[in-house]
């Protein structure tokens, strides 16, 4: 993410306005001060320090605000450096801004590595640094130094002892200040990672031993140095305080790549699922707890990648949405103390929420996927019910009628008084009726076998052989005290067995097949084959697909092996342990 | 000549009875289940059981355990079973009766559509004989393999053997083909050497020695 055009053009208006105020001052040095310009206009540069590194992190890293921090620090810089401007209402602003640099040091370390303050204590310990800076600066300049004509332009008594109660004020507060803030940077290194600790380590020490130098070398240096070399060091350690947060803000801070354009390259090359994309979010934004949970609009609830229910946000965690097309798709639940910046997951978020919406489509397919399953088994169930239902009501109902309307038309055939024609046309309708019986008869069976009704499914494939055309051989093998099949299996055993044989007569051209029946392990394996034309794949049975259909509903399998010229061999396996 | 029908569905029940009393026959009792039916048989001792093989209780093979165990118990009662739907297995079944017991049948319902023939079948029957549903017959003889045995009898032999099968007598068989006793005798001379059929000289034997030669 590396910002909109608008917030780009923003930000060079902002660098252009400082280097603008930064040539200004470096004019307003040179004019108005006889003195060692040269030590002087390093005020300035320090200044445009500042403001390439507060550029460089801020275009960057948009949503990181120690970009603003740094470019806050080069105004900072400029304003203090108009101290030594000889003008006394341009100095003015130098009086009262002179110790500002200061307090914006402090403040970018604590709110690193997101710029931002968490917490009661962080903002109390920036509070009072800058109350120190701002405020108890004032006795400074409004009752000191009043022999100093430049400095005097905001005096208004010349009161020394004020002064220096104020300056010794000003110490103090600074000094809480300094502390809650070092005691604080101490905790979040304890609580840093290694790989943490070495971005912090080195910024921490650096930060806060530059921060104590300055005001203990103003009082412990000077007979060592002279004032000018003095000025000279401070101001090189100052500057660089901005270079090492500007690194430390390009590396990414703490995250080991913060930079998103990454996870989006990790995103278009793999396809490794939820654990897959956690780990890469939660390496991408530093964060080795980060979880993703999906949103499941049926339950109203997050789930896990199983679809189970997510645990909420605990204590310290935080959590995201993720929204895809203005849908809630899920979220990303992290670490808050880990990642400061919630834009930084927000932007996390809209990257990865093509992938996730994915994610979540898998879940959901699957769950669908076993409702289907089930949805199907039931309709299975039923439509079996059905049959079953149907055959016996005509098998008790519709057939005898028909053999009784037969009988009668037999007996009419038979009596005395019939002429002729009638006879005959009796004797037809007899023929009509039982050839009807016949038909009748046949549907029943297609509907359910009797024979699988009546003695179960070894009687019926035993019918079955007996009525194929070809010398088909049956061995059965379902061993007595195996559990005892379900009807569903037994109906679709029988009308597998059923659908190759026919298949074989029909097409096959064969002269001989085997059915073969075994149970064993909750398993049933049907196994039926000829020495047939074979191609029985080719030519794309809707029978076989639709008892390739019966079997899977059973959660079984169905394998036909059916090379041109070489016989066909239709395999069904079904798991039918009670 | 007394009958006792086994039948669930009134209307089958009466149209059994009113042609069993066409045959000559006087319906003793009628019951709708398997249990009944055993109970009345023993009861009532007829000359033959008529009776349908789907019935309660279970509503899948009972009437066929009934019609046997009444054979067992009383072997002088002849069987006759009704079924829509008939299976060599059930053929089987029946037919292997103990030596000196009664006829036994085995018909599709629907043959009741052809009264006559029905009811010199069931006479048959109570004669003594086995009679087997033309059906199974010709299921059985389908001529499937070229090599197959069946398939080197003659079309005549064909004729004779589907007879035979159904439990005709020479006599029978000679009538119906319009050929003399004589040579029926010699075509099943000739069946059995080729089937390698057991030597049987009952008409109602050979039906079994037929059914067990197509057996798997």
């Amino acid at each position: 993410m590396r910002g909109s055009a608008p917030f780009r053009a923003a930000l060079a208006l902002v660098g252009v306005i400082t280097v603008a105020l930064a040539a200004l001052e470096v004019v307003l040095l040179l004019s108005w001060h006889a003195a060692v310009p040269g030590v002087l206009v390093l005020f300035p540069i320090v200044g445009l320090i500042y403001l390439a590194a507060g550029v460089s992190a801020w275009s960057r890293r948009p949503s990181n605000r120690l970009g603003a921090l740094l470019i806050l620090g080069a105004l900072a810089w400029l304003a203090a450096g108009l101290l030594n401007v000889t003008v006394p209402a341009i100095a003015a602003i130098g009086l009262v801004t002179a110790v500002l640099p200061l307090a914006l040091v402090l403040h970018m370390l604590v709110a690193f590595p997101s710029g931002r303050l968490r917490g009661r204590a962080d903002r109390a310990a920036v509070a009072a640094i800058y109350f120190a800076t701002l405020v108890l600066q004032a006795p400074a300049y409004l009752f000191g130094q009043g022999a100093d004509p430049v400095s005097a332009g905001l005096a208004i008594a010349d009161r020394p002892e004020l002064a220096r109660l104020g300056s010794t004020v000003q110490d103090s507060v600074g000094a809480l200040a300094a502390a809650i803030a070092i005691v604080l940077l101490a905790a979040r290194y304890r609580a840093a990672s290694p790989a943490q600790r070495r971005v912090l380590g080195p910024l921490y020490l650096y930060g806060i031993a530059v921060w104590l130098f300055i005001p203990l070398s103003a009082r412990t240096i000077p007979p060592l140095l002279g004032p000018i070399e003095l000025a000279v060091f401070q101001l090189a350690l100052v500057a660089g305080i901005p270079i090492a947060f500007a690194i430390a803000v390009r590396r990414g801070g703490f995250a080991q790549m913060a930079d998103l354009d990454e996870l989006s390259a990790w995103l278009a090359v793999r396809s490794d699922g939820a654990v897959g994309l956690t780990r890469a979010l939660s390496c991408a934004l530093g964060d080795p707890t980060l979880r993703l949970v999906l949103w499941a609009p049926r339950s109203g609830g997050y789930v896990d990648s199983r679809g189970d229910r997510a645990v909420d946000p605990g204590p310290g965690e935080a959590a995201v949405e993720v929204m895809l097309a203005g849908r809630r798709i899920g979220a990303i639940v992290y670490d808050a103390a880990l990642i400061g910046e919630p834009s930084v997951v927000h932007a996390a978020a809209r990257t990865v929420a093509v992938a996730l919406d994915h994610q979540r489509l898998t879940v959901e397919l699957t769950a669908s996927g076993d409702r289907l399953r089930r949805s199907r088994e039931r309709i299975a169930h039923a439509a079996d019910d059905e049959r079953r239902r149907i055959a016996r009501d005509l098998h008790d109902g519709m057939q005898s009628r028909l053999v009784l309307l037969g009988m009668e038309a037999s007996m009419l055939s038979s009596a005395p008084d019939l002429s002729p024609d009638a006879r005959t046309a009796v004797a037809e309708l007899r023929n009509g009726l039982e050839a009807s019986v016949r038909e009748l008869g046949a549907l029943v069976h297609g509907l359910m076998p009797p024979a699988l009704l009546e003695r179960g499914l070894s009687a019926a494939v035993e019918d079955l052989a007996d009525r194929t055309p070809i010398r088909t051989d049956v061995d059965l093998d379902l061993a007595p005290g195996t559990p005892v099949l379900s009807p569903a299996v037994e109906l679709t055993a029988y009308f597998v067995i059923a659908e190759a044989l026919a298949n074989t007569v029909r097409h096959a051209d064969a002269s001989r097949l085997q059915v073969a029946l075994h149970q064993r392990d909750g398993r049933l394996r049907v196994d039926v084959r000829d020495d047939g034309d074979g191609g029985a794949i080719a030519r794309g049975e809707t029978g076989i697909r639709g008892i390739a259909d019966r079997v899977d509903v059973l959660g079984g399998d169905l394998t036909i092996d059916s090379p041109p010229g070489g016989g066909t061999r239709i395999t069904a396996e079904i798991p039918c342990a009670s | 000549m007394r009958v006792v029908i086994g039948e669930d569905e009134a209307l089958m029940r009466r149209g059994l009875a009113l042609v069993l009393e066409h045959a000559g026959f006087e319906v003793t009792a009628v019951a709708a289940d398997a249990d009944d039916l055993v109970r009345k048989a023993t009861a009532h001792r007829p000359d033959l059981v008529v009776t349908d093989i789907r019935m309660p209780p279970s509503n899948t093979d009972d009437g066929l355990l009934a019609a046997r165990a009444i054979r067992e118990r009383h072997p002088q009662i002849a069987i006759l079973v009704l079924s829509h739907y008939v299976q060599r297995r059930y053929a089987t079944e029946l037919l292997q009766r103990p030596n000196g017991a009664a006829g036994v049948g085995y018909l599709l319902k629907q043959r009741i559509t052809d009264v006559d023939t029905f009811c010199t079948d069931v006479r048959r029957v109570h004669h003594g004989a086995s009679v087997l549903d033309p059906e199974i017959v010709s299921t059985l003889l389908k001529v499937d393999a070229p090599n197959a045995p069946v398939a080197r009898l003659t079309p005549r032999q064909l004729e004779v053997l589907e007879l035979m099968a159904q439990g005709r007598s020479n006599a029978a068989i000679a009538e119906r083909l319009v050929i003399t006793e004589k040579a029926v005798v010699g075509h099943i001379s000739r069946i059995y050497d080729l089937l390698d059929l057991p030597p049987s000289p009952q008409d109602h034997r050979r039906v079994l020695a037929v059914l067990q030669h197509f057996s798997h």
